[in-house]
């Protein structure tokens, strides 16, 4: 509807006719209303209609304006009216003044008319040209970070094929030692493997397999953390009771380090996934006794932080990390000891174990970080956890116990 | 001292050369290891073995670098062990002088072969082109003088360049040979970025040489590295 009379107002005769109409309809509400108006208020409306056209139409159809109420004022309200002729001298003068005054306003508007449409069309354009750079740009930062995650998925790939590959050339390695000597290969030297040699090669399949399902299993849980599916089960449990669990498993580990314990009494109770929480207190001591020498304490400290959180903290007297790596031992697959600058014949982990805690301890609303020790010695790996509401709803609990 | 010959493996996997010890050890090699190339480095100086089998990817001194340096100082064969998706830093090892590779994981049986291999090569008498006129490998005699070339005993004319190149590969039987390492031997420094060469003139030299070019055994194709002379039965 709109723009159907739009169309017919930017008409190019539209001007011309509104210009013509416009001034005829004035002229005959002025002459209907005739007793009550003078020759001064008829020149001003006249004027104000020229400027109308001029801004709506543009300079012409205002000069035709100008024109055609300059006529209607001579014939309609200069005496002796109904004719072109003038009479007094002083009316002749107020006839041009009113036409050179109605074409230079109608003109003058008629640009202004004109500037402000041309700068409207170069806003316009500028807000196109905006848009489209911004377009752009987002393609191309799009496109980078495109570029960027395909990398960051190669360098992962990379990494994981490693760690699949290291242990499964050891195994084939073996396997293929352990074939040899049974099948007795012809035109070779003979294979002598004593007792202990066929042990040897045993244990190692045994160790990587172990090793392949270990890296296995992590992968399968990192990927459960990344899509938001660690599946916790939340009861009330005993921080000592974690505690206990996590260093029987960590016992083969840290056989040749001392650790000392130092867990504040009457802690409370946390309404944690304890077998969760255990495994990210096993990984911090697994970490501690790989990457600190023989021999040395590692510290494992439990203690009440303000009335919401419990933290526990696992410390080291190993080599410590460096400043620029604490946040990133947390990537996974990341791994300071071959991928940061700290050269060392420790051995490397799976660069899963930090991530995994990481996870598990978000999933619990906790955090977890690295502090310095004094005089940058050792590594202090800490985190919190919140103990929990004493009264969940029966219905969040039942939620939660779906997963059980 | 035993005559066994010996065998430094640098690897810092502590597994696998707990396998490879044991493994090369029950062949009758005497078996040393090292974690890394500078402790590699190391036992070499110190044990001067007779064949050096090292991983590419290690900390500190890694395989390309411990190459270079054996090489600086030794032509001991050089067996690398390296990965699948590794093939430019295996060719950057092969032509720093490695001698051959090994992909993992592998069989005990291959790594042993190629062990065996190298030595062999490694211990047969060097041919001096100086004093000697004429090489014999396998199915092949070249007579250097009158560059005359018999296959199973059966005359073949060759060009000058597939001349040299077939000599080159005599001389070099067994050894991998990477693409870069034979154009410049055979054309020269300028021409080791002409991959199209090579494939050319190793095409027409089969054409010559072998019974069944579709399917050669004797320049044998290592994909993506290049190529191994297999001189057949002696």
């Amino acid at each position: 509807m709109w723009h159907m009379r739009r169309s017919i107002l930017d008409h190019r005769w539209a001007g011309y006719v509104a210009a013509v109409l416009s001034v005829g309809l004035l002229t005959l509400v002025l002459k209907l209303n005739g007793a009550h108006v003078n020759a001064a208020t008829v020149s001003v409306a006249l004027l104000l209609n020229v400027l109308f056209v001029a801004t709506r139409w543009g300079s012409w159809p205002a000069l035709l304006a100008a024109i055609v109420a300059m006529l209607c004022f001579n014939f309609f309200f200069l005496p002796p009216f109904a004719t072109f002729t003038i009479a007094a001298t002083d009316n002749w003068v107020a006839l041009l003044a009113f036409l050179v005054t109605a074409v230079t306003a109608g003109q003058l508007s008629a640009r202004a008319k004109r500037r402000a449409e041309e700068a409207e069309l170069g806003k316009r354009e500028i807000e196109r040209l905006y848009a489209e750079l911004r377009d752009a740009f987002e393609r191309a930062s799009h496109a980078e970070a495109l570029r960027q995650s395909e990398k960051l998925k190669s360098a992962l790939l990379d990494a994981v094929t490693h760690d699949l590959r290291t242990p499964l050339t050891s195994i084939k390695a073996s396997i293929t030692t352990l074939l040899d000597e049974l099948r007795g290969r012809t035109g070779e030297p003979p294979v002598a493997l004593d007792a202990e040699s066929r042990v040897e090669m045993m244990e190692v399949i045994d160790e990587e397999s172990d090793r392949l399902s270990r890296f296995i299993n992590g992968l399968i849980e990192l990927a459960r953390i990344e899509a938001g599916e660690l599946q916790l089960r939340r009861r009330w449990g005993a921080v000592d009771e974690i505690i206990s669990a996590a260093l029987l498993r960590a016992e083969p580990i840290t056989r040749n380090h001392r650790v000392e314990l130092q867990v504040e009494k009457e802690l409370p109770g946390v309404r944690v996934d304890e077998r969760a929480v255990s495994e990210v207190v096993y990984t911090l001591l697994d970490n501690a006794a790989k990457f600190s020498p023989k021999g040395s304490t590692i510290r494992l400290i439990a203690r009440r932080a303000g009335d919401e959180l419990i933290q526990m903290a696992v410390e080291d007297d190993g080599p410590g990390i460096v400043k620029d790596l604490r946040e990133r031992v947390f990537d996974k697959f990341f791994r300071a000891t071959r991928d940061g600058d700290i050269t060392t014949r420790q051995p490397t982990g799976t660069g899963m174990g930090l991530a995994i805690a990481k996870g598990i301890v978000e999933a619990h609303d906790g955090k977890i970080w690295i502090e310095s020790r004094e005089a940058d010695r050792g590594t202090r790996v800490v985190f919190t956890l919140p103990i929990g509401d004493e009264d969940v709803e029966p219905e969040r609990r039942s939620q939660q116990n779906i997963y059980v | 001292m035993s005559d066994q010959p010996r065998i430094l493996v640098v690897d810092d996997e502590p597994q696998l050369t707990r396998v490879l010890r044991t493994g090369l050890k029950s062949r009758g090699y005497d078996v040393r290891a090292a974690a890394d190339g500078l402790a590699g480095f190391e036992a070499f100086n110190d044990w001067h073995p007779d064949l050096v089998i090292t991983d590419l990817a290690m900390p500190n001194v890694d395989g390309l670098e411990l190459c270079r340096r054996l090489r600086a100082i030794s032509q001991v064969p050089i067996i690398v062990l390296s990965a699948k998706g590794e093939e430019k830093t295996k060719v950057e090892a092969l032509d720093l002088g490695a001698d051959d590779f090994v992909t993992k994981p592998f069989g005990i049986d291959e790594l042993l072969a190629r062990v065996r291999a190298s030595l062999r090569r490694a211990n047969a008498p060097p041919m001096n082109e100086a004093t000697q006129s004429a090489l014999d490998s396998g199915d092949f005699h070249v007579d250097l003088e009158s560059r005359e070339i018999t296959v199973r005993g059966k005359p073949i004319h060759l060009t000058p360049k597939e001349f040299d190149l077939l000599v080159y590969f005599v001389k070099h039987s067994g050894k991998v040979l990477t693409h870069r390492t034979l154009l410049a031997a055979v054309w020269g420094g300028n021409y080791v970025e002409q991959n199209e060469y090579l494939r050319v003139f190793v095409g027409n030299l089969r054409k010559k040489i072998e019974p069944d070019a579709a399917s050669p055994r004797y320049i044998l194709t290592e994909p993506w590295i290049g190529y191994r002379f297999d001189p057949g039965e002696r």
